[in-house]
């Protein structure tokens, strides 16, 4: 961060917290790292089951929900934004519920045949077809017509933004009993705070989009969840934050930038690892002191806490949860870890965005505060 | 809040300080002490069943003053082992003269130096003891005749510091991280590996900054007497570099909650506070604490500055702040304090009431300012 005290003001959100179960691991389908502090329930829930909870299965609401609360097979609707950070998250969670044997149908914003589509990770939804998904295209405004008046278990809306967007899908979905509704919320409503990190329940920007959809689905469902993501990675994601680093354009910063500073030549001979033979010595631009730290997780976690939610409903009922890695990271943390994950060795040159005369919105790929953790 | 409450109801067991009544206590009581079934089928829930000789090496400047009224309360028998520099009890702000007086005839006093390692070999032999807390302990070397005086040692307690940490880029800490054997605390780490390679039940508790009435670091009085001065407070870069504060009440029931404690046994915890905080940010805690106006911070670059031996800020100018969801889940107490709360406390029974520990210094604040000094 600058040293300057308008630069520290707004560097001092907070970031979000994530519980050390929820580990930034490529998890398991069984994926019992999330049974620990964000699903306290879920063991008990699953004690239930197993002793024939007969408060519950003795409700004959129709056979369908009789099926979903034991927790079988579901269909689920996965409503997808078609572009931006959030696409992904779909794409992964739609893996998992077919990897577990459950029914999936994508409904992805817009038309099947738009330029968006030759984007990751819609370019790749033959993997979700040739396992079973169905995949469709449309207006969520009009859900109900683009899913032929089909009926779901589960509707995740991983589209809207505010109650405008999710409004029709949150009606329709009451309407046709659907027993569980999720939606893919923000991290980045968290009011600053000087105190991180943010957990759940921590004051939230009123005006934002999100916090509306929040507030209508939990007034409108028994059963919902709200799930607040800060920055995903992940391959076929749509919004390649992480690719910023791998490309020369970035990391052969403008000769403003250089201006001051000088860039050794002696390459690191302890890091044998290179790209195509050759040792490179990349310098990567961050604005500031590059202490500004952030929190990235890897989307198929995100995906697995979904699909958790989606197998124990009652755990989840009725709650937020913050969808982060159980660590934050500072911006020269990252640029390290990219780049041993590259095999190259990085030079961090930080700059001043304001005495260089660089918006350091579009500078980098992350936004200059502490985010929610 | 739901997502908490709700973890909180299914996992932990409620601790507030005032009413500690070792629920984890007389779990591992069933199934450590046989005896018990002598006193009847009923569990007793007061930890009088479990009544330990415990020996506190120090217990006389902070933590050890909170801890050993704890576990006097709880029925065990308090010996607390100093020079007798300070005065072995005196009576807390805001503690009521028939607490004290109930506290100050019951606490029991070992007088000597602890780098007398003979001496304390000899004395402890003497007495035995069941468990000792080591509030004090810096080097290795000190740790060892402690052990070899009290062969049937229950428990060690230790108390350690997450300045053991190898700095990271990612946090927060947690206890399975990377220790770096060069930092100024290796001395907690040796002494923290003696304890792994004895056959000795021992438990480390690493805190990170602890605050609180009679701190003798100066952590919240350092913006206090800034504070209370009318002076802008000097904060070190962006003022956005993440700290952690833990409150010595919260230190001390946590070390209550590990005494007997099976899940305990020869294990880490960080313990500190459920939520970090920025510089900056602290700088306005403080302020709301003691019920000053919103400060005016200044910020500056450390490199511009030769500040000679002085300290111009009471933190390691860095990111520093560990987990304590080990300690959370593990043990079932989360801390009851939260940093303005904490700090008003602190301020309230000590620099509020006109005590403190440091002079006010304000050579570095000036260099700072650009101010001349002018000898008078």
């Amino acid at each position: 961060m600058a040293f300057s005290s308008t630069a520290a003001a707004t560097a001092a959100a907070a970031f979000a917290s994530g519980h050390r179960s929820a580990a930034c691991r490529p998890s398991s389908k069984s994926s019992s790292s999330f049974l620990g502090a964000s699903f306290p329930r879920v063991s008990a829930v699953r004690r239930c089951a197993a002793s024939g909870a007969p408060a519950r299965r003795a409700v004959a609401v129709t056979v369908r929900a009789q099926a979903a609360s034991a927790g079988g097979k579901k269909s689920v609707l996965i409503v997808n934004t078609n572009g931006g950070g959030h696409a992904v998250i779909g794409f992964y969670f739609a893996k998992e519920l077919l990897a577990a044997g459950h029914a999936v149908t994508v409904l992805t914003v817009g038309e099947e045949g738009s330029d968006k589509m030759k984007k990751t990770p819609f370019s790749r939804f033959s993997e979700l077809t040739s396992a079973g998904a169905k995949t469709v295209w449309g207006d969520p405004a009009d859900v109900g017509a683009v899913v032929s008046g089909a009926s779901f278990d589960v509707v995740l809306d991983n589209n809207g933004k505010d109650l405008d967007a999710v409004k029709p899908v949150a009606d329709w979905a009451k309407a046709a009993g659907v027993g569980q509704f999720l939606f893919v919320s923000s991290a980045g409503i968290y009011t600053t705070s000087d105190e991180p990190p943010h957990v759940e329940g921590d004051a939230v920007k009123e005006s934002a989009g999100h916090v509306g959809v929040e507030k209508y689905i939990a007034g409108e469902f028994t059963n919902w969840a709200s799930f607040r993501p800060q920055y995903m990675i992940g391959s076929g994601n749509n919004k390649d934050c992480e690719e910023w680093f791998f490309d020369s354009k970035n990391t052969n910063p403008p000769a403003k930038i250089l201006a001051n500073f000088q860039i050794p030549t002696r390459t690191n001979l302890r890091k044998k690892r290179n790209l195509a033979g050759i040792v490179r010595k990349r310098p990567v631009p961050i604005p500031g002191s590059g202490m500004q730290i952030t929190n990235i997780a890897h989307v198929r976690d995100l995906a697995s806490m979904l699909a958790l939610a989606v197998e124990s409903p009652g755990a989840a009922a009725g709650k937020i949860f913050n969808s982060v890695c159980d660590r934050a990271v500072t911006f020269n943390g990252l640029v390290k870890m990219c780049a041993a994950a590259a095999g190259i060795d990085a030079e961090i040159v930080h700059y001043d965005p304001a005495a260089v005369g660089v918006d350091a919105k579009k500078a980098f790929p992350f936004r200059n505060m502490v985010p929610p953790h | 809040m739901a997502a908490m409450a709700s973890l909180k109801s299914s996992l932990l067991l409620p601790c507030p300080l005032s009413d500690f009544s070792g629920a984890a206590l007389s779990i591992s009581s069933q199934t450590r002490r046989r005896s018990w079934r002598s006193r009847g089928a009923t569990i007793k829930v007061s930890a009088a069943a479990d009544s330990k000789n415990i020996l506190v090496m120090g217990g006389t400047r902070f933590i050890g003053i909170f801890l050993s009224r704890l576990l006097v309360k709880e029925g065990h028998q308090v010996t607390l082992f100093t020079r007798g520099k300070a005065p072995i009890t005196q009576q807390l702000p805001g503690e009521s003269d028939a607490e004290y007086a109930e506290f100050s005839s019951k606490v029991l006093h070992l007088k000597g130096d602890r780098q007398d390692f003979d001496f304390v070999k000899t004395s402890l032999a003497a007495k035995g003891f069941d468990v000792v807390y080591d509030i004090n302990g810096r080097e290795a070397v000190e740790v060892a005749p402690i052990l070899d005086a009290l062969p049937n040692l229950e428990q060690y307690i230790y108390c350690s510091s997450a300045g053991v940490y190898l700095k990271s880029d990612l946090l927060p800490h947690f206890e399975t991280d990377a220790v770096d054997p060069k930092s100024r605390h290796k001395g907690k780490l040796e002494t923290e590996s003696l304890l792994e390679s004895r056959d000795v039940n021992w438990t480390s508790i690493r805190p990170v900054y602890i605050y609180g009435p009679l701190n003798y670091n100066p952590v919240e009085e350092w913006f206090f007497h800034r504070l209370k001065a009318g002076r802008p407070i000097p904060i070190p870069g962006a003022g956005n570099q993440i700290t952690q504060l833990g409150h010595v009440k919260d230190l001390a029931t946590a070390f209550g909650l590990v005494l007997g404690n099976p899940k305990a046994s020869k294990q880490v915890f960080n313990i500190s506070g459920a939520k970090y905080v920025t510089f900056d940010g602290l700088a306005r805690a403080c302020a709301k604490a003691g019920g000053f106006p919103e400060p005016e911070i200044i910020h500056y670059n450390p490199k511009d500055f030769d500040f000679g031996k002085k300290k111009a800020f009471p933190f390691r100018d860095q990111h520093f702040f560990a987990s304590i969801e080990k300690a959370t889940k593990e043990l079932g107490c989360t801390p009851e304090y939260d940093l303005v709360d904490g700090l008003t406390d602190s301020y309230n029974l000590d620099f509020g009431r006109g005590t403190f520990r440091k002079e006010a210094d304000f050579t570095t604040d000036d260099i700072i300012l650009g101010k001349k000094l002018v000898s008078v």
